[in-house]
């Protein structure tokens, strides 16, 4: 560690050297200039000369000092295949050792930072992939979320079109296993739900009149707010040990919007709160409050 | 395409772009951004005396649609709305020997028109045949289609800038259509229903 300091203070004053090399340079170059006067403007111009020259040996000073206290490597590094770049001879490729180089930090970058995620997370039960660590009752294996047969979720979602009369869902299969799915709320508005498996991966909602895209969001500060609100509830009824109750628990609650622009907010009794009518319902209760009264 | 809500603001002792100053300064102390301006224009046919009982055609542009235009038949027992293309003006004065346009009766509402959060509010100042007539609110939520899913709400937007100005009833146009499903063509009718009174009255209708 203390030669990586010292190689660093050896790279500084070396730096700090150049650029001072290069002022006295600069200031000889230039000769004479208006700031130096009309009387005696060579002694001045001779003097700072001086100066910018003793500076220049300081620094020279430093620089043999620093590299002085830097130990010799013990043998050659050890820089694996990468050595062998240094043999290419074609124009092009000699800039490969600079990327090389680059993508070696981002790797361990990523490296650090996903160990203090991993420990982060640990901490925390958002586990997207459920794991029994017991090993005296083995459990039969769980059923994956994420890789299950096309009928299971058509099942599903024909169930859950069942369940609620005034939900018309219509399904559209971009990726096989993974249904998009186009939940209209009565006329009040429209969501597209994508799902992983039997996992809800993504909702958008929108008005009526607007496109199916999954990816634009709607230009309706009302319905922004309720993508919100859904991508929180979303996460908050997944359950990766029952996935099908994760879904009808999530629809159940979605299915309370049909009452978003007639129902007042439960605590202030107000339509409106800065302009947008209770974009939030209670995940347990259904109840409908604005998002700052909740 | 929201639920639009039409309504007079009365002008009391104050002069037409004092009204509309002092609602522009409320509505924009809520907020408001001014985006453009608006227009609303009426233009009324009646039928020439051998074509059989009288019939009057109105004809209304908006420029919220820029590219329609609007009539409406009245037979008397019955009125027939329909939405056109901007050429239905070349065609009417095709019919100029059928329907004759009545002097002196073009209707206006014209003024700023202001966006806020979903809502869309225009202060429209109305003159008929260049004569000013009184002022015309028109608040519109564009999120929602069904006016009987967001007449309350409305209401309460309606009544923090307007005050009490405010009807507690719908506009009786709306008030049987609250269950259908909003179209252009609806807020037209509500501007024909103010601008037939506006013209009947014979000064400032306050």
């Amino acid at each position: 560690m203390t030669d990586l300091e010292q190689l660093q203070t050896a790279l500084h004053s070396l730096k700090v050297l150049r650029s001072n090399v290069g002022i006295a340079f600069e200031s000889v170059s230039n000769g004479l200039r208006a700031d130096h006067g009309e009387d005696g403007k060579e002694n001045k111009f001779i003097l700072e000369l001086q100066e910018l020259l003793s500076t220049v040996n300081n620094n020279l000073r430093d620089v043999e000092g620093a590299v002085s206290n830097l130990s010799i490597p013990p043998g050659p590094f050890a820089l694996g295949n990468t050595i062998y770049l240094s043999q290419e001879v074609t124009q092009e490729r000699q800039s490969l050792y600079v990327q090389l180089v680059n993508s070696y930090k981002w790797t361990d970058k990523i490296r650090d930072y996903s160990a203090l995620a991993g420990n982060i997370l640990a901490s925390n039960s958002v586990n997207k992939t459920y794991k029994t660590f017991s090993t005296t009752k083995r459990r039969k294996t769980q059923t994956s979320t994420h890789n299950v047969p096309p009928e299971v979720i058509e099942n599903l979602i024909t169930g859950i079109d069942r369940l609620f009369p005034d939900v018309t869902i219509t399904a559209s299969r971009p990726f096989v296993p993974n249904p998009v799915i186009q939940a209209s709320l009565s006329r009040v508005l429209k969501a597209v739900i994508a799902f992983k498996g039997l996992m809800i991966e993504w909702v958008v909602v929108k008005a009526h009149s607007e496109s199916n895209d999954l990816w634009t969001e709607s230009r309706y500060k009302v319905f922004k707010k309720v993508t919100e609100n859904c991508h929180a509830a979303m996460c908050h009824f997944h359950s990766p040990t029952m996935p099908e109750l994760a879904v009808k628990s999530f629809m159940h609650w979605f299915h309370s919007y049909n009452t978003l622009f007639s129902n007042p907010c439960k605590r202030c009794g107000n339509y409106l709160y800065s302009n947008l009518p209770p974009t939030w319902r209670d995940l347990r209760t259904l109840e409908p409050y604005h998002e700052e009264c909740k | 395409m929201g639920v639009t809500i039409l309504q007079q603001f009365p002008i009391e002792n104050r002069t037409g772009p004092a009204t509309i100053e002092l609602l522009t300064k409320r509505i924009s102390a809520l907020g408001a951004v001014q985006q453009g301006h608006f227009l609303v224009d009426c233009e009324t046919y009646s039928s020439v005396a051998n074509l059989g009982p009288p019939r009057t055609v109105h004809v209304l542009h908006n420029s919220e649609q820029p590219a329609s235009c609007f009539s409406i038949l009245d037979t008397g027992t019955k009125t027939i709305p329909l939405a056109a293309d901007g050429l239905f003006d070349l065609l009417m004065l095709k019919m100029n020997y059928f329907y004759q346009a009545k002097k002196q009766t073009k209707a206006e509402s014209k003024g700023p028109r202001f966006e806020i959060g979903d809502f869309c509010v225009k202060l429209g100042t109305v003159t008929v045949s260049q004569n000013f007539k009184g002022i015309l609110v028109e608040v519109e939520y564009r999120p929602c289609v069904v006016p009987g899913m967001c007449w309350e709400l409305i209401r309460e937007f309606m009544q923090g800038v307007l005050g009490s100005s405010v009807q507690s009833n719908p506009p009786p146009y709306l008030a049987t259509r609250m269950q259908e499903n909003y179209t252009p063509i609806d807020t037209i009718h509500q501007y024909l229903e103010h601008f037939t009174m506006f013209r009947k009255s014979p000064g400032m209708r306050t």
